[in-house]
Parts: C-alpha cells; sequence; structure tokens
C-alpha cells in the first residue's frame, strides 16, 4: 500500500485547503531493520532544515522516491509534531524480504539463461506476491509459444543464510511433452476446398511425415493468427461476410488435440458502380483505368486496397499523386450500397496540397561519412515529393552494402505551414568488411592457402588519424582488398587494390589501382633446390564512369597496365627456346558496356553487352635494333597485340518464371605487322567450366563450352598456347524454382555450341562444336552463385577422343562467358 | 581460481566493497565495475550504496562507455539529488554525452541530447565552477551541428544540384543564425543561385536572376568589408548583364 498521512491522531490538524510552509527541525524512520536510516533520508530528498509546503510535493516526492528503491513495502510519512512553523516528520516503514538470488530448476541450462531473460527477476528487489506470480506466467508463456501448452511451473522461496532478509526462489519448471495436432475439422466448408483452408493455415499443421519444416505444434496465438488467415482468403474469394463461427480444440489421447473449426461461408459478392470524389487533378476515367477493377469482378478488399494504396508489381491510384508531391493525398473505398451480391463503391479522395522537400536528413551513420550517403540520395530539397524516389533512395542506400537493409527506414516530416516536407532516412550500420581465408586443391600447384581481405568501406583520408583505425579507418566508401594465395615456396602471388568510387566527389567516376605480385618455382623435390623461376609484377591503373549517351545504362572503363615477367631458367610452351630474361606488357584497355538486366541473381528482362579492345604499342613499327629485328632473345621482350572481346547477352521472359537466354561471344587477337607471327599471349581457350586456370604467364582467356572436356578446343597447331580468335553462341532456358533471396534456385537447359581457331584466316563462325544438356543454380548470398550442368558434345575433337560426350561440370561464381 | 573470482564469490558484502574500491583505486576498472554492479542490489538503502552508484558511474566513464556512464550519472543524479555529488553527476553526464558525440559527419543524435543534458545542467546550477566549461562544451557541440549542416550543403553546390544547394545554405541561415560561417554561407548562396539561373530554361532565368540581385544586395548590407566582396559583385554584375539581355529579346519579340 502506497500512501502518505498527515494527521497522526488527533494533534496535529493539517489544513489541505491552506499549504503552509515550515522548517523541517527533524527526520525520524521508523520501521527499518535492514535499512541505513540515514541514506533513507538522504534518498528521501528531504533535509533538517529544509523549508517545505505542507501539503505539498515534496512529500508526495519523497514518498515517490523511496518506493521506486524496490525495497520497502510500504511507506508513509507523517508529522508527529509542528511547533510554530517548525515540523517534525516521521518516515515509517515495513520491510519484506528481498531477493538475493534465484534457480531454474528441471531445464537445461541454455533454456535457463533465455528464461533469465524473459522472467525479469531483479537481485535486491522485495519479494511479493506479484513479482513471483509475474515470473510463473512469463515462463508459461514462453513455452506454450514453444508448444509446451501443458508446462507446469512451481516457485518455492527458502530463507537466504548468507544475506540477512534475503529469499532464494526456485523455479521448478515442468515442461510435459509438446502438445501435436491429430486431426483438423472443418464443417460448412462448401464453397472453397478444404486442402486450400488448410494450407492457408500457416503453422497449425495436423502430424504428418510429409510435414518436414512445419511440424505439427499447437500454439495458442498462431492458431488465432490462422484463423485470420482463413478469413482473410474467404474475403480475397468475394465471401465478404464468411466468418469462423464456433472452434473447439479439444483433447485426443492425452499427448494430441484435435482443432475442429465451424465455418459461415456466407454469399460471393462482385463489384457494381464504381464512383470517384474529390478528384481535382485526374478525372474519373483516368482512375478508374488505373485501378483495373471492373463491374462484375470479384468483391476482393485486400486486392482494392493494393491497387489504391501501394502496388509492388504495377501502378496503384496512389503513386499517381504520391510521386506528383501530393503527400497528403488519401483515398477511401466507401461502400455505398450492398445489393443481393452486388456491391457498389464510392471512392472518397483528399487530394491535399504538393509539398516540396525542405531539408534531408540521415540518422544512424555510426561509422559512414555523410557525403558518402548524400551523394546517393534520390531526394533532394527543392524537389516535388515523390514516392518512387523515396523507394529508389531505399534501393540505392540498400545498395551500397553499409546498412541493414530490414532497418533501413524512411520517414517524412511536412511542415503545413510552408507547403514543404523533411524527410528523414533512419539507417543501421552493419559490417560491410569480408575475410576470406581458405585452403583448395590449386590444379597443378596442389594445395593452395588463400588469405583475402576486403574492407568496403574504407576511409584513405583518416589514414593519419591513429584513433579511426579500428581496426583500419572507415567510412569513406572507398574499397581496399586484399589478398594472399601461397603454397609455399613454388607458388605465392599478392595482390592489392584500391577503389575511389566517386574519384573527385563530384561525379561516380570510380577510380582504381591494383597492384600484384606472383612467383612460381620449378623446384627439384630431390634435391629441394630451386632450378628456376618466374616473376610477374604489374600495376594497373583505371578509370570507370557512368555514361549518360547513348543512354544511363552505358559505362565505359578505361584501363592502363604494366606487366614485368622475370623469367630466370623457366622453361614453358610456347617460348621455344625463351627460358631468361625479361618481358614487359603495357596495354591500354577500353571496355564500353550496357547493363539493363533487371537483377543480378535471376534476370528476366534486359540485356548485356560489352566491347572490349585492349591495346600494347605496336613496337614493330617503330623499327630500330630494339624493336624492327628481334633476335630469339629479344622476340618476346616487348609484348606486342591488339585485342577485341565482344559479349552480348540477352533476357526475355516466356512465362513468368521462364526465361530464354540468348549470348554470343567472339574475341580476336591481332598482329599490327603483317610479318609477325601473333605471340603465345592472351590467347583463348575453349571448353569445359571455364573455372579452370591456366599459366597466368600467358595471360590466357579461359572460355567454358559445355559437353567438352575442360580446356580440350583450342586449334592443334598452337602447341596448347590456344588459338587466336573464337566464338561462341549459347541458347539457355531457365526456370526460377525458388527466387527467394537468400537462396535463389533456378534449373536450365541449354544448347551450346563455339570453336577457336589458330588464325583470323580459318575463322569461320558456322564451323562449330555443338552441345547441349540441363543444369541447375543456387545462389546464396554467403557463398555466391553454385552450379552443376550435365552437357553432352556432339563433335569430335580432332586428337582427344575422349573431350566429347557426355559430361559434367562443377560451376562457381556466375560467367560472363 | 583466481584471487578476482575468489572475490566475487566471498558472501561478505563489505569485503566485496572493500575490494571493488581498492580496484578503482588502483584503476582497474573494468573489474571494479563487475563489483560495483553486483554490489547495487544488495546495498540498495544502506549508506554505502550511494557512494558505490557514483563510482560505478566513474568506472565506465573511466572506460570510455560514455553512454553508459551518461545514464548511471542519471540515474544517481536522480536517486541521491541531495547528495554533495549531485552537482558534478550531473555535468558529469552532459560530459559523458559530449564525449559520445562523433564527428561532424556521422549521426548527430547524441550531439542534441549533450546539448539538451548541458544546459539543463548550467539551468540548475547557476553558480556551480563547472558552468565556464560546459557553457565551451555547448559551444563545440553546436559547432559540429553547423559544420554538418554546412558540408551537406556545399556537397549539393559541388554535385551541381544547384536549387538544393541555394535551399540547403538557407536553411543553415535559418538554424544558425549567429555562425561564424553565415559570411561564407551567404556568399555561397549568391554563387549557388547565379549558376542556376545561368543554367535554367529561359522561362525561370529572369525570375532566378533577380534572386541573385536579392541575395547580393543583403550579402553587402551585412558584410559590407566582406573577402568575398569582389566575386559577389561579379555575380551581381553577370545577373544585371543576363537581365538585360533577357529585357533586349523581350523588346524584340
Amino acid at each position: 500500500q502506497l500512501g502518505f498521512q498527515l494527521n497522526s491522531g488527533s494533534s496535529q490538524d493539517i489544513d489541505y485547503g491552506n499549504p503552509k510552509e515550515y522548517k523541517i527541525a527533524d527526520i525520524n524512520v521508523v520501521g527499518s531493520q535492514f535499512n541505513d536510516k540515514n541514506s533513507l533520508i538522504s534518498i528521501s530528498g528531504l533535509k533538517v532544515g529544509d523549508k517545505i509546503r505542507i501539503p505539498g510535493d515534496d512529500i508526495s516526492m519523497a514518498v515517490r522516491k523511496l518506493w521506486k528503491l524496490g525495497i520497502v513495502g510500504d511507506v508513509k510519512i507523517t508529522v508527529t509534531k509542528t511547533e510554530g512553523n517548525e515540523v517534525y516528520l516521521q518516515i515509517e516503514l515495513t520491510e519484506r524480504p528481498r531477493l538475493s538470488r534465484y534457480f531454474f530448476n528441471g531445464v537445461p541450462k541454455g533454456q535457463r539463461e533465455t528464461l533469465s531473460e524473459k522472467v525479469n527477476l531483479i537481485r535486491g528487489r522485495i519479494v511479493t506476491d506479484a513479482l513471483v506470480k509475474n515470473a510463473r506466467n512469463a515462463i508459461i508463456n514462453h513455452y506454450s509459444s514453444k508448444g509446451f501448452k501443458n508446462c507446469q511451473v512451481e516457485i518455492t522461496q527458502e530463507k537466504d543464510s548468507l544475506l540477512a532478509n534475503g529469499v532464494i526462489l526456485h523455479v521448478n519448471i515442468d515442461k510435459k511433452k509438446k502438445v501435436k495436432i491429430h486431426e483438423i475439422q472443418f464443417e460448412g466448408v462448401t464453397q472453397v476446398k478444404e486442402k486450400k483452408l488448410r494450407k492457408k493455415m500457416k503453422k497449425t499443421k495436423e502430424k504428418h511425415f510429409t510435414h518436414l519444416f512445419t511440424p505439427s505444434k499447437f500454439i495458442d496465438e498462431e492458431y488465432r493468427n490462422d484463423k485470420k488467415n482463413i478469413i482473410e482468403y474467404y474475403r480475397s474469394m468475394g465471401f465478404r461476410n464468411a466468418t469462423i463461427v464456433a472452434d473447439s480444440v479439444y483433447d485426443h489421447n492425452g499427448k494430441m488435440v484435435n482443432v475442429k473449426i465451424k465455418v459461415d461461408e456466407g454469399k460471393k459478392f462482385y463489384y457494381r458502380n464504381i464512383t470517384w470524389t474529390g478528384n481535382y487533378k485526374f478525372n474519373d476515367e483516368m482512375l478508374s483505368r488505373v485501378l483495373g477493377v471492373n463491374r462484375g469482378d470479384v468483391y476482393n478488399p485486400q486486392e482494392l486496397s493494393k491497387r489504391l494504396n501501394f502496388n509492388p508489381s504495377g501502378a496503384d491510384v496512389s503513386s499517381l499523386y504520391m510521386d506528383d508531391g501530393y503527400l497528403f493525398f488519401n483515398v477511401q473505398p466507401i461502400e455505398v450500397l450492398v445489393e443481393d451480391d452486388s456491391i457498389d463503391i464510392e471512392m472518397r479522395m483528399y487530394e491535399g496540397e504538393q509539398a516540396t522537400i525542405n531539408k534531408i536528413i540521415v540518422n544512424g551513420n555510426t561509422k559512414t561519412s555523410d557525403h558518402v550517403i548524400y551523394r546517393e540520395l534520390r531526394t533532394i530539397p527543392g524537389q516535388k515529393f515523390s514516392r518512387t524516389n523515396l523507394i529508389r533512395t531505399q534501393r540505392e542506400l540498400a545498395a551500397l552494402g553499409y546498412f541493414d537493409p530490414e532497418t533501413i527506414e524512411i520517414n517524412p516530416v511536412p511542415n503545413f505551414a510552408d507547403g514543404t516536407v523533411d524527410i528523414e532516412y533512419n539507417v543501421t550500420e552493419r559490417p560491410s568488411d569480408q575475410i576470406e581465408l581458405s585452403g583448395g586443391w590449386g590444379g597443378q600447384f596442389g594445395f593452395v592457402g588463400t588469405l583475402g581481405l576486403v574492407f568496403n568501406n574504407f576511409s584513405l583520408r583518416k589514414i593519419t588519424d591513429l584513433k579511426a583505425w579500428r581496426p583500419l579507418p572507415a567510412g569513406d566508401g572507398q574499397r581496399l582488398s586484399l589478398r594472399l594465395q601461397a603454397n609455399g615456396r613454388r607458388f605465392q602471388t599478392y595482390s592489392f587494390s584500391f577503389t575511389e568510387p566517386w574519384l573527385g566527389g563530384k561525379r561516380p567516376n570510380a577510380f582504381t589501382v591494383s597492384l600484384s605480385r606472383s612467383i612460381q618455382r620449378l623446384i627439384d623435390y630431390r634435391t629441394n633446390r630451386t632450378n628456376g623461376s618466374l616473376k610477374v609484377t604489374g600495376i594497373t591503373l583505371g578509370l570507370g564512369r557512368r555514361l549518360k549517351w547513348p543512354d544511363d545504362f552505358f559505362t565505359m572503363n578505361n584501363s592502363v597496365s604494366f606487366l614485368m615477367y622475370n623469367l630466370d631458367n623457366f622453361r614453358t610452351t610456347g617460348f621455344g627456346g625463351y627460358d631468361n630474361g625479361r618481358s614487359y606488357n603495357i596495354t591500354f584497355n577500353t571496355t564500353i558496356a550496357r547493363n539493363s538486366i533487371d537483377s543480378p541473381t535471376f534476370p528476366r528482362r534486359g540485356s548485356q553487352l560489352s566491347l572490349s579492345v585492349s591495346l600494347t604499342p605496336p613496337y614493330s613499327k617503330f623499327g630500330g635494333k630494339e624493336f624492327g629485328e628481334p633476335t630469339e632473345e629479344t622476340k618476346f621482350k616487348w609484348v606486342e597485340y591488339h585485342k577485341w572481346m565482344f559479349d552480348n547477352s540477352w533476357f526475355l521472359p516466356i512465362l513468368d518464371k521462364l526465361v530464354l537466354n540468348a549470348r554470343m561471344h567472339y574475341g580476336f587477337i591481332g598482329k599490327y605487322t603483317p610479318s609477325r607471327e601473333i605471340g603465345p599471349f592472351e590467347r583463348f581457350i575453349l571448353g569445359g567450366d571455364g573455372l579452370s586456370q591456366n599459366s597466368f604467364l600467358l595471360g590466357t582467356e579461359i572460355v567454358g563450352l559445355r559437353g567438352y572436356e575442360n580446356n580440350s578446343i583450342l586449334p592443334f597447331e598452337s602447341n596448347g598456347t590456344g588459338g587466336v580468335a573464337y566464338g561462341k553462341y549459347v541458347l539457355e532456358l531457365r526456370y526460377g524454382v525458388s527466387l527467394n533471396p537468400a537462396a535463389t534456385i533456378f534449373v536450365l537447359s541449354f544448347l551450346e555450341a563455339g570453336n577457336n581457331w589458330g588464325s583470323i584466316d580459318e575463322f569461320n563462325p558456322f564451323v562449330v562444336k555443338r552441345s547441349a544438356g540441363v543444369g541447375a543454380r543456387v545462389f546464396m548470398p554467403a557463398f555466391g552463385m553454385l552450379g552443376v550442368d550435365w552437357g553432352y558434345g556432339f563433335d569430335n575433337i580432332p586428337g582427344n577422343p575422349s573431350a566429347n560426350g557426355a559430361q559434367f561440370h562443377f560451376t562457381i561464381g556466375q560467367q560472363i562467358r | 581460481c583466481s584471487k578476482f573470482t575468489r572475490i566475487m564469490k566471498n558472501p561478505d558484502v563489505d569485503e566485496r566493497y572493500e575490494a571493488a574500491m581498492e580496484y578503482y583505486d588502483n584503476e582497474d576498472y573494468y573489474k571494479a565495475s563487475l563489483l560495483f554492479e553486483d554490489l547495487l542490489p544488495n546495498l540498495v538503502g544502506s549508506a554505502k550504496a550511494e557512494k558505490v552508484q557514483f563510482y560505478y558511474a566513474y568506472c565506465h566513464f573511466n572506460q570510455k562507455q560514455y553512454m553508459l556512464a551518461a545514464h548511471y550519472f542519471k540515474t544517481f543524479y536522480d536517486t541521491y539529488s541531495r547528495s554533495e555529488f549531485a552537482e558534478e553527476a550531473l555535468y558529469m553526464q552532459g560530459f559523458s554525452l559530449y564525449k559520445s558525440t562523433p564527428v561532424f559527419n556521422l549521426d548527430q543524435s547524441n550531439t542534441n541530447e549533450a546539448i539538451t543534458a548541458i544546459q539543463d545542467f548550467i539551468n540548475r546550477f547557476p553558480q556551480s565552477k563547472y558552468v565556464e566549461e560546459a557553457a565551451e562544451l555547448i559551444e563545440k557541440l553546436r559547432g559540429s551541428l553547423e559544420k554538418k549542416s554546412y558540408e551537406i550543403a556545399k556537397q549539393y553546390h559541388k554535385l551541381e544540384k544547384y536549387k538544393a544547394a541555394v535551399i540547403a545554405y538557407g536553411n543553415f541561415q535559418r538554424d544558425f543564425p549567429d555562425s561564424h560561417l553565415r559570411e561564407e554561407v551567404e556568399f555561397l548562396k549568391i554563387e549557388a543561385q547565379y549558376d542556376l539561373a545561368r543554367l535554367s530554361v529561359y522561362k525561370l532565368k529572369e525570375e532566378r536572376y533577380q534572386l541573385v540581385k536579392e541575395y547580393y544586395l543583403k550579402f553587402i548590407d551585412r558584410y559590407p568589408s566582406s573577402q568575398y566582396l569582389k566575386k559577389a559583385e561579379n555575380y551581381f554584375e553577370s545577373s544585371e548583364k543576363g537581365l538585360k539581355n533577357i529585357a533586349a529579346q523581350a523588346s524584340v519579340k
């Protein structure tokens, strides 16, 4: 009981209608046996010598403060005596036992921790009946939400011998068996299929061996939801008045229950007249067309609301207004007349004023700098409010990868006075760095260990600020990646790359620097001596731009790269007698690409096009002793070629989840001086999964061709170094089995053809190796795209009789070619 | 069993209290805070509770857990408002919040909270020896809000979103009328408005050039000897020229 009393006995008369100021002469505490009197007075906020009003706030505040401590059962402040304007106060308390410890019995350790969070038992608090009862209810609720409907909880109290006035709680729990459902019976279901209804009950299922992922459990709350789902389903079928008139859950055999649901379906309703009122900006006809609901359609309020307010897969009435500044727009469909099975609807609209964006506020960026976020926002001050831009911005923010896409919140804050709106974006940062630590079988090298670090939100600017190193300076949206790969002394490769996505901060021009170094050693295992080595060092500078012309799907990427090969007694194919010396490969590359596909994992429409040209300086044209007349020794010193690559991929939707993908790929390598040979560098090898690595000295382009063995299609006379012209065509029919972003799965069948030629003269795009087959792909964000294909190659490969026929291929990642 | 776990398990409250104080004096704030946390519920209502709660808050502060420290200093102040440490606790709440605010280009939700808390302290203890420092803290916190608003406006300018820049500079003027950045902001607003007018469709040019003139006149009234005066004059004159051209073309028609 909480309260205070100011008239103690009859000696003190307090006039409640006329508060008076007193000076506190003394404060006395009674009833405290375990608590310190002075500290209680201190907590009460009252002090001898203070002036207080009686009656007044000070006394009630004091009571409240003492009560809030949670250690006393009852507080009362009384006036024992007044002398002139001096007052003597008395704090009267009753002490109750306090909770010193508690134990859960009958459940495993892991569940005890969960329970501790649920029951909210705070040590030091007084133990009351309410506290014990609340704890008990919390535990019962917890277990019944897990299907333990018959859970029993008993709580006993014990005096704590270690702490004066302390009480130990023993919470004894008997979970009992999980309650399952034996049978669900329906009554009164005539116009829809019972099977459909059972399907609509998402969590309440009969016990059946096929329900692997939704095991049968009876949970009150889920059952209530599932009843709502049934009614919702009826409503969506036009049964406006469908209700569950009765339902019961009764025991089956002690372990299981039966569920019986009686439905009154009512009549099926249809739309008759739909009229609009309050619309000035758009006329009735226009609005009706956007709404797309016609006279005679089945009455479905859910669908109607979707078409009015927000339709994720098409137009809706709201977006007409909301994308043009009408932030305050709203529409209410009112059933004005219900006659037999027909319903007349009146759309009551309020258009309101157009709002202009004033301020953009971003909250929650505890790591990422403002400028990195603001440059991606599609809503800017001065624009008319637009819902589409808001949604687009949400997507752009999610695409940055720095924020949790689930928790991006957008709040428009309207200022009615001046017709403007502030837009508030609330984001939560999430880790965006990746660490790759793996070991794998790397073909010719045996075991290869990989350590990769990718920092996607790096800040070069803060690199001198030691406080910002957590573990690396972050927040400027730059990308830093480091990668080490090694297999002891035989093979090592180090690479580093840095990308600034907005060079200069004005336009999204991505600038990239990358450095790499690889070492390959030939080791004699008997003597453990190094017989020869190859060291490759390279640097690449690139600048990528989004183009506005011909349209904004185009990007252009220019790069310059310099590679230095250092051969020390290193024998390899294609070089004749050349195994000592240095080679230099300087290239300039331009890639123009257009990408308009609608989804990266399972595209349904759009296309990808890319044309890339790589050029080395035409040394042979320079003449002179160095370049003009190469000897066997200097032939490979200055690598010379020009290389053209063309890739094209189209996606056409046939049915909802059935997509046709057509691809065409070409590549050519040429020489500047007709009399020269084309070098062994950068050539093409076709066949197989397109994954396997080849000599990085040669930079060979590996292109897959299913139905043939890996790396099997190359001109016979090239001696293993590859062709100089290739063509490849693919027709793929894909069917999306699951388009859930957490695990996208699709199956495919394909027709493929391609060939690889040793010279431009032999190139004939119609003489190809053909194959056909089927496959499947699974995409999971943590693993990327994984796939398996079975293909059958129809054409023989000269000199390699086993290369065609039936072949299995495994793929990792998404392949361009 | 380490010494610390033995102390944690010691049922004697007073011994644990002594040990916690010793850890605190030896600047082992982590262990001290574990002990204090454990002691608090047992000591409520006793004479030691006040000291424990105050030290507990300081443990968080010294471990740089400023948000938690602010919370516990506030709890202390609310519970023991008559304590001799109450004033210090309220100041420390504000100071902890100040410490928890990040640089200007990150989320500033804490900054507003810190300003409110410190202002609250100044209002309650106007005679305090901390008032001067508190006022300085508020100044610094406001400075970072100003800087944020200024940088956002400048980014719109840099991205060539001139209309957005003009609005954002305007918001800055309204939100921080006495900022030291105001002179520059007013000048930049003229610049952005001029570029907006220059690149406008013909129909909107006149109205937008007029605004350049208007902003310029306000600017020279306020800062007659500004370092940006010369550049501002240029924009003014170019706008005049632009307006004349428009008038000339209109008369031809």
